[in-house]
């Protein structure tokens, strides 16, 4: 092993440095305190000194070999350009449905659904909780029949789909729901390529909710999902380790990262528990990274997940399918840094972070719109930000090389501090009992709490600065003409659907399947067979929703 | 003539996910000298059964889940129903500028978007609030 720069060319750099320092620089390097987002100290210059000790091969490697820092794959985006992923979620499926088929029509090549607050939290649309909330922020799904109208047209055995399902609870109906669609269909699970989210943490951490499933009922809920899709659904990621809506909710990047891998250490030591060997899951492990705007560090941050997860799988996991090393990821540019004043801001905000997922290397990007501070993306804004995405993939060339900051000494320093801090975060979490002892005992909470606080003080004072917020403010700091996206009542088009289907249906059957899904919660089995055997009687989301938290009971979120 | 502190109920509305914004208001107010008390999530009739438990000058309601238009007025209703009019009643979170005079008029007396400065909401109740002590 050789080292990129031998100790000579070291300490002669460092005299050189010290040269430039007194006679070049001499007192201009500026005062202040510089730090990342995340707080690594920055330097003025970086030199081949912030390199000594690196080993190429080791540290830094080829894209597609270990330690993976490069990409996943030899040839990156010349292989697959990332997938152009955008979200599309509103109103009822029929609604949806529209939309799906306009990114798509425009040039989309996945599809990315979210979902309504009802559905993400396990309630039918006629449920009281529900109220006002029906086809805000999302689709409406309450049956099988939803699922079958959100996707009428969509050939789901050819596009990628991507469910944002957030709990594992949600994700082990909606999925069974997609799944039986394609049975109907006549498509074999083999052909079925997509993501659910199934994060335990969207349950009881990063987002509240009047009702909350245990961590423990979520985490066994999330590793059902995992290890039903690692036996028959070979295409299907089972899970996308939500690192964004953490940093969203409030954490930095290192926290971002550190709590997913966290997650997916143990889920591999669960599901090895459950009989399963490393290599049968680990393959279609996914994680969700969010891109805020401290360009460098984000794309640091990525480089450094890869190494990590690398490491972890080979070394404490002793996977011995490559695949399984491999940290594939999805990119949302950063919500959170969005401002309502001046949108039009939000394009370039945007444009940055969506440029630094690609440089990060990541598998699918989503770019967010200009008008989400004000309401779900209209017609417009959601074609500003596809087109976005295909003025970075065909205008800039920066999709033709492999990693093209790899060896920018500052790029190749901070990856190597990221790796390191999110290592260090990975064990203070361990130190804790491991992730869902840190979640159980609210720990996690008070540290997104604390830092949520911290950002908004920083935002108060000025420190942080957001233009035209806080920072060039214009006298006048209008609101722009945002048209606000509206869709036809969905609350009671959804009530009478719902109503039609309990007529309809074997009500028997429905009742008998929901009694042996509860039975099963009971015991340790995989229970999502027994969820597939309540839709295919059309039994409601909300309705084997019940059953959950019946038998699981509720948690106290520890930040009431 | 002393003055007791005034008292804030906070809760996130509903079904609502998203608590960064409300649970760094809930603790900068508390930094300006109130008393707050955060319940998490909770729908309109638990949040007025709180804010009359607790004795509340001010509740504040947090919402970036669209169901401000149904739940936030609902909440003022149940606030009158119960003889509470004096109790203030603020939001804040992603709400488009276009719903709030409909807000306003079902007797919420500001709604704050996302760049909000804390001193402005501060401010708002000190301008608003019931005579407290």
């Amino acid at each position: 092993m050789t080292k990129l720069f031998n100790e000579a060319a070291i300490r002669q750099t460092a005299k050189e440095t010290e040269r430039w320092r007194k006679e070049t620089l001499q007192d201009k390097g500026g005062s202040g305190s510089y730090t990342t987002e995340s707080g690594i100290p920055i330097e003025l210059l970086y030199t081949p000194e912030a390199l000594a000790g690196m080993e190429y091969n080791r540290d830094i490697g080829y894209p597609g070999e270990p330690p993976f820092v490069r990409g996943i794959y030899p040839n990156m985006y010349r292989g697959r350009l990332f997938t152009v992923r955008q979200l599309a979620g509103f109103g009822a499926p029929e609604d949806c449905n529209r939309r799906i088929r306009f990114l798509l029509d425009n040039g989309a090549t996945g599809v990315n659904i979210v979902f309504d607050l009802p559905t993400i939290r396990g309630y039918n649309s006629d449920d009281p909780e529900a109220e006002g909330n029906v086809g805000q922020c999302g689709v409406a799904v309450d049956s099988l029949e939803d699922m079958e109208a959100l996707f009428a047209g969509v050939p789901i055995d050819q596009v990628s789909v991507s469910l944002v399902t957030h709990l594992p609870s949600v994700t082990v109906v909606l999925l069974s729901m997609y799944m039986v669609m394609a049975e109907k269909r006549g498509i074999p699970f083999a052909k079925l390529a997509g993501t659910t989210q199934n994060d335990f943490l969207m349950e009881t951490t990063v987002g509240s909710g009047p009702e909350i499933l245990p961590p423990q009922a979520s985490f066994r809920l999330q590793c059902d999902a995992i290890e039903y899709a690692a036996r028959h659904l070979p295409r299907w990621n089972p899970v996308s380790y939500n690192g964004y809506n953490l940093r969203e909710a409030g954490t930095n990047a290192v926290q971002e990262v550190a709590v997913a891998i966290a997650n997916a250490i143990a889920t591999a030591e669960e599901l090895i528990r459950r009989g399963l060997p490393i290599d049968a899951f680990a393959r279609r492990m996914s994680f969700f990274w969010d891109l805020c705007n401290d360009f460098f560090e984000e794309i640091a941050k990525c480089r450094a997940s890869r190494k990590v997860f690398y490491e972890v799988m080979k070394n404490r996991f002793n996977a011995l399918d490559e695949r399984s090393c491999l940290m594939r990821f999805h990119v949302q540019t950063a919500g959170i840094t969005l401002t309502k004043i001046e949108p039009l801001n939000n394009i370039a905000r945007s444009a940055i972070q969506g440029l630094a997922a690609i440089l990060g290397g990541a598998q699918s990007l989503h770019i967010d719109s200009y008008d989400e501070a004000y309401s779900a993306p209209t017609e417009q804004a959601a074609l500003v930000s596809l087109r976005t995405q295909q003025i970075l993939q065909a205008e800039t060339n920066v999709v033709n090389t492999v990693d093209p900051l790899a060896g920018s000494y500052y790029v190749e320093y901070l990856t190597k501090e990221m790796a390191n801090r999110i290592w260090g975060y990975i064990q203070e979490i361990e130190q804790r009992g491991g992730l869902i002892q840190a979640v159980e005992s609210g720990w996690m909470h008070r540290e997104i709490s604390n830092y949520a606080y911290q950002q908004q003080k920083d935002i108060e004072s000025g420190k942080r600065k957001i233009v035209g917020v806080n920072y060039m403010r214009s006298g006048q700091a209008t609101q722009g003409n945002i048209e606000v996206f509206r869709y036809p009542e969905t609350e009671g088009r959804q009530k009478a659907k719902l109503a039609s289907l309990r007529e309809r249906r074997n009500n028997d059957i429905v009742t008998a399947s929901l009694a042996v899904l509860r039975e099963k919660c009971r015991s340790r089995e995989n229970l999502i067979p027994y969820v597939v055997e309540a839709v295919k009687a059309n039994a409601t989301l909300g309705e084997i929703e019940e059953v959950f938290r019946q038998e699981f009971g509720l948690w106290q979120f520890p930040l009431a | 003539m002393e003055r007791k502190v005034v008292k804030v109920v906070m809760a996130k509305l509903g079904l609502d996910i998203h608590w960064r914004g409300v649970v760094a208001v809930s603790r900068l107010l508390r930094d300006a000298g109130m008393e707050v008390v955060y319940l998490g999530n909770q729908f309109p009739e638990a949040i007025v059964n709180a804010a009359i438990q607790e004795g509340a000058d001010v509740v504040g309601l947090s919402t970036l889940g669209g169901n401000h238009a149904v739940l936030g007025p609902k909440v003022v209703q149940l606030l009158r129903e119960k003889g509470m009019d004096d109790v203030m009643v603020i939001m804040g979170g992603v709400i488009p500028e276009e719903d709030i005079p409909a807000l306003k008029a079902a007797g919420i007396v500001e709604v704050f978007g996302p760049e909000t400065a804390i001193d402005e909401i501060v401010a708002c109740i000190n301008a608003n609030v019931r005579q407290v002590g």
